[in-house]
């Protein structure tokens, strides 16, 4: 089968359920989609630079974004300084339960300028960033592979 | 020296998921993320000497 016609019967083909579910799940615990699937070198080495990354970020003095600007409460959703907020949110989400944690435990949201005068900030920033986006791709991939699209 | 070594550290977990997404055989991941390893170092040390010679 060529690859054109391979992907004709992938776009026919819906995903079942369970692919949504473990997908869900590869978001929400860096790893788990591949480990529910019994992927284990692959859940090891993915969630494992997920995982790393971030302690990595936090270890630096990093620093994770949500919705207020500086520390303070957002005065709109549609003002320029909250909706600058919203990409590095969004990677920064990418990392589930990491980000959900931090967020309750107030670790990594401080806006504090001893923090931010080190060495490391930008580069832990830089490891929370794509500790997220790199969880997204795992994620991508655990779903693919729960929806035979992939090996 | 801090400065790259924390580079290599980032190429590397970025490579070993990109590896690890990408291509259908092992041995296909493991040279496709080495490149991209060894591309991550190059272009992070031709973009360290750039900006070393711009002066602002």
């Amino acid at each position: 089968m060529v690859k054109a016609e391979r992907l004709d019967v992938e776009r026919i083909e819906p995903a079942p359920g369970s692919a949504w579910l473990i997908g869900l799940a590869a978001w929400f615990v860096p790893g788990s989609g591949h480990l529910l699937q019994k992927k284990w070198g692959r859940a090891a080495l993915m969630g494992g630079a997920v995982w790393l990354s971030f302690f990595v970020g936090l270890a630096m003095g990093g620093h994770m974004f949500d919705l207020s600007p500086d520390g303070t409460a957002p005065v709109s959703l549609f003002d320029w300084s909250t909706m600058i907020q919203v990409p590095p949110m969004i990677a920064n989400l990418g990392s589930g339960i990491l980000y959900v944690v931090s967020w309750l435990m107030d670790i990594g949201f401080a806006d504090d300028p001893a923090q931010a005068a080190r060495t490391t900030y930008e580069y832990g920033n830089t490891f929370l960033l794509i500790a997220g986006l790199m969880n997204y791709l795992t994620m991508l991939d655990a779903f693919d592979v729960a929806a035979g699209r992939k090996s | 020296m801090k400065h790259f070594l924390v580079m290599m550290l980032f190429a590397a977990l970025a490579s070993i998921v990109f590896g690890a997404i990408s291509k259908d055989t092992t041995h296909e991941r493991v040279v496709y993320g080495v490149k991209v390893f060894a591309e991550f170092i190059v272009i992070g040390l031709a973009l360290g000497w750039l900006l070393y010679f711009i002066p602002w």
